[in-house]
């Protein structure tokens, strides 16, 4: 919970009609973006990303697993956040539950694409091994660490940068194994298959405070949010889904004007995590 | 209740269980010939809807809704006191509940409550309520599915405002929440379980059709500008027209009750 | 299983009486009030800390004394198996307590009467000996809060495997059943705080085994009394003293 007196809530409103925030950004400027990879041994891939002062930590697990007969011919992406009570005590207990759900849910539906699958930013037939047997399940867990507003886009860059951070193991399947059968495999412990990142779309927040909107709002300038539309866009400039959050009513042409301003925004966001991830690698090959 | 074409059958016969293909039908494809909905519906028609006040006579107001297959019934109490832990707030609070029944979906499953829809329906209500006209004080909004159709979340929304009113809640507007899958090239409104089931993308918009305001809007599945912007033009119509039905409904219900 | 070889190595390569590579970091949350990342070995955790504040529920005040409490979380990827743990399990709440009495009794309560401390500690990795990094984290994180303290506690573990006492044991061998000694002292007034151990042990090598926790704990302690020293200079020369 952010308590603010009237006049810092004018400060901060007057300051975003101005274009001119309290840090001293522009509307459009993010804070400073830093990642690193690898932070985690025990997963197959991770990164850990703050954007000022939130900071949060994507892991991605791979285990073997059975494909579901309905997609037989698809592995499996479950994705999980957790607010941890260090990052604010309102999270304490199961005070972090709701938006813990909130995130994972606005995450599931920026990342997974519809029920057919199309247009998700992870290839779930890149996760088949043995089709109707066995699949890659991939469990992708975030943890929130530190909170100073614009989560949702922390997370979904995290998970990106997690992704591309992630090798998992080249499988052979034993052939002979006929019918019901569950065949044997081998899991190599050398050779890896890098994941490809490059349908992974990017998540845009923008906040709507007054009549204009702000990106990466600090958790103050959420405060006084009236709504924030949550856009998630891949390389091609496709939406690959929207969630809305606040509780004020948006006209529908506003949202069509977020729609394209958030378009424009991803463009540079794309490319600033994109150099941003590689850095991140290329420090970790070194170390 | 309305709408159950054809005569009962004089003895029970269990109805099939339905065979989910692995591959989807071939209208579903990108090849879109003269196909019409396994409804009878065309692409960009409305299940007809039905919806009525009243339905529970132990809460302060109710409503039933049935979209075709999909049955639903809103509760709603209060405002009452809200809890001593809570903290105080000049502003009501809003509480919302969605739940299913144990043989709401053919797989059998417990009923159970649905966190995701909950909080999808406190998202596209608390713009249009005004809370500043109950403090301190907690309305509660119990949706129970009854039968999963297709389209449960903006029919859950569409008879929940509707119960609220019911309850004379102050509301700046009705809220209606229409869908809208695509399939392939094609986009259907309102789509039915199975639609839903093989569906690319799907679109959700709740909205409050006299102030022409979107309270809730969600998106999955890749979309591209023009597609999104005929999606959101045929959910906006339908929400209108959605809520004429349900303004119709408290208006029979209204002049009923002076009768 | 051999924990130790003929050589006199542990399966990390250790030598019986040494410890895993120390770690800190403190200030690794914006927010907070005070905060701290521990590492020990592969074991790291997150402490932060908020407050002296007011107390969120009236019912818990005391009038006389500071109320502190402390949550304990394990992240899902933080061990190497995968699980989804509840919040709130059995271990987590054993644990949750043993911090919070153990930084209690260092905390000078009755100094901040009617208000509320929050420790909250988060396991980022586990690879055994979370209980004492925990608790090494806290420290740093309430010192670093600037909480008054009688001391700063510091913990550590040892253990007896394969007849020889082992210091800091890493997962595979707190796993092993073998006893596991866990110790926090005051290391100025050279008293103990925290003592647990699960597993027997004769008494004439459970001193020794005691002893040599001990032993450890007073080597993070003159660790982290260089942390902190570091960070007060670097926030003296920040400030441009």
């Amino acid at each position: 919970m952010v308590g603010l007196s009237l006049g810092e809530k004018h400060f901060i409103q007057g300051g975003i009609d101005q274009n001119l925030r309290s840090d001293g950004r522009k509307r459009d400027a993010y804070r400073p973006i830093s990642i690193e990879t690898g932070v985690i041994p025990q997963a197959n891939g991770s990164a850990r990303i703050r954007i000022g002062a939130t900071e949060v930590i994507a892991s991605v697990k791979a285990e073997l697993g059975r494909p579901n007969a309905l997609q037989p011919d698809k592995g499996k992406v479950a994705i999980f956040v957790d607010c941890s009570p260090v990052a604010e005590p309102m999270f304490e207990g199961r005070g972090g539950e709701e938006l813990s759900t909130e995130l994972s849910v606005a995450l599931q539906r920026c990342l997974m694409g519809g029920k057919s699958g199309a247009g998700a930013g992870i290839d779930l037939s890149s996760l088949i091994v043995a089709e109707g047997k066995i699949c890659w399940d991939l469990y992708i867990d975030g943890l929130v660490i530190s909170s100073d507003g614009n989560l949702l886009d922390a997370l979904g860059a995290a998970i990106k940068a997690a992704l591309s951070n992630t090798g998992i193991p080249r499988v052979q399947v034993a052939a002979g194994a006929s019918g019901d059968e569950q065949p044997e495999v081998d899991i190599s412990d050398e050779e890896f298959l890098q994941f490809d990142t490059s349908g992974v779309p990017v998540i845009v927040t923008l906040t709507k405070v007054g009549r204009h909107y702000i990106v990466d709002a600090t958790s103050e300038e959420e405060s006084q949010m009236s709504s924030a539309v949550s856009v998630s866009i891949s390389r091609k400039g496709h939406i690959c889904g929207l969630s809305k959050r606040g509780s004020a009513g948006l006209d529908p042409s506003v949202i069509s004007d977020m729609i394209s301003v958030a378009r424009h925004i991803s463009e540079q966001l794309i490319n600033k995590l994109d150099s941003e991830i590689s850095a991140a690698e290329a420090d970790e090959d070194e170390m | 209740m309305t709408s159950k074409g054809g005569a009962a059958p004089s003895t029970y016969t269990p109805a099939p269980p339905p065979t989910y293909k692995a591959q989807r039908p071939p209208f579903f494809t990108d090849s879109d010939a003269d196909w019409t909905r396994s409804d009878g519906r065309g692409f960009h028609q409305c299940r007809s809807a039905f919806f009525r006040t009243g339905a529970v006579n132990s809460a302060a107001g109710s409503a039933y809704a049935e979209f075709g297959n999909t049955k639903v019934i809103v509760s709603v109490f209060g405002p009452r006191e809200s809890k001593k832990a809570m903290m105080y707030s000049d502003k009501g609070r809003l509480n919302c509940n969605v739940s299913y029944t144990t043989f709401a979906t053919t797989v059998h499953g417990q009923g159970s409550d649905n966190k995701e829809f909950s909080t999808m329906l406190h998202k596209a209500l608390e713009g249009a309520v005004m809370l500043e006209t109950f403090p301190k004080t907690t309305v509660d909004v119990f949706a129970l599915v009854l039968e999963s159709g297709g389209s449960d979340l903006p029919v859950v929304i569409s008879c929940a405002s509707l119960a609220l009113a019911d309850a004379g809640i102050m509301m700046y507007d009705l809220v209606a929440g229409v869908s809208v899958s695509c399939l392939g090239r094609n986009l259907i409104i309102d789509p039915i379980l199975e639609e839903e089931s093989f569906q690319d993308g799907s679109l959700m918009i709740t909205c409050m059709p006299s102030h022409y305001e979107v309270t809730q809007l969600t998106i999955t599945g890749e979309w591209s500008t023009a597609n999104l912007n005929e999606a959101m033009q045929l959910c906006l119509d339908a929400c209108s027209k959605l809520a004429k039905i349900m303004r119709s409904c408290l208006e029979e219900a209204a002049s009923a009750s002076k009768d | 299983m051999e924990f130790v070889n003929p050589e006199g190595l542990r399966l990390d390569g250790r030598r019986p009486m040494e410890m895993r590579q120390l770690r800190a970091q403190i200030g690794a949350v914006a927010k907070a009030d005070g905060s701290a990342v521990f590492e020990m070995g592969n074991t790291k955790v997150i402490a932060a800390v908020y407050g002296p504040r007011e107390v969120q529920n009236r019912s818990q005040q005391i009038n006389d004394q500071a109320l502190v409490r402390c949550e304990y979380s394990m992240a899902n990827f933080s061990t190497g198996d995968r699980r989804r743990k509840p919040k709130g399990d059995r271990r987590s709440t054993e644990i949750s307590l043993v911090i919070r009495q153990t930084m209690e009794e260092c905390i000078l309560t009755n100094l901040m009467p009617r208000s509320q401390i929050d420790i909250y500690v988060q396991v980022l990795q586990a690879d055994g000996g979370t209980r004492s990094a925990c608790i090494n984290a806290a420290t740093l994180a309430l010192a670093d809060a600037g909480i008054p303290m009688r001391d700063l506690v510091t913990s550590c573990s040892a253990g007896f495997l394969n007849s020889t006492p082992l210091l800091d044991l890493n997962y595979v061998e707190d796993s092993a059943g073998g006893p596991d000694v866990t110790v926090g002292i005051l290391p100025k007034v050279d008293k103990v705080t925290l003592l647990q151990m699960d597993a027997k042990l004769p008494i004439d090598t459970f001193e020794n085994v005691m002893q040599l926790a001990v032993e450890g704990c007073k080597a993070i302690a003159n660790y982290i009394r260089e942390v902190l020293l570091e960070n007060t200079k670097q926030l003296e020369y920040r400030r441009g003293l």
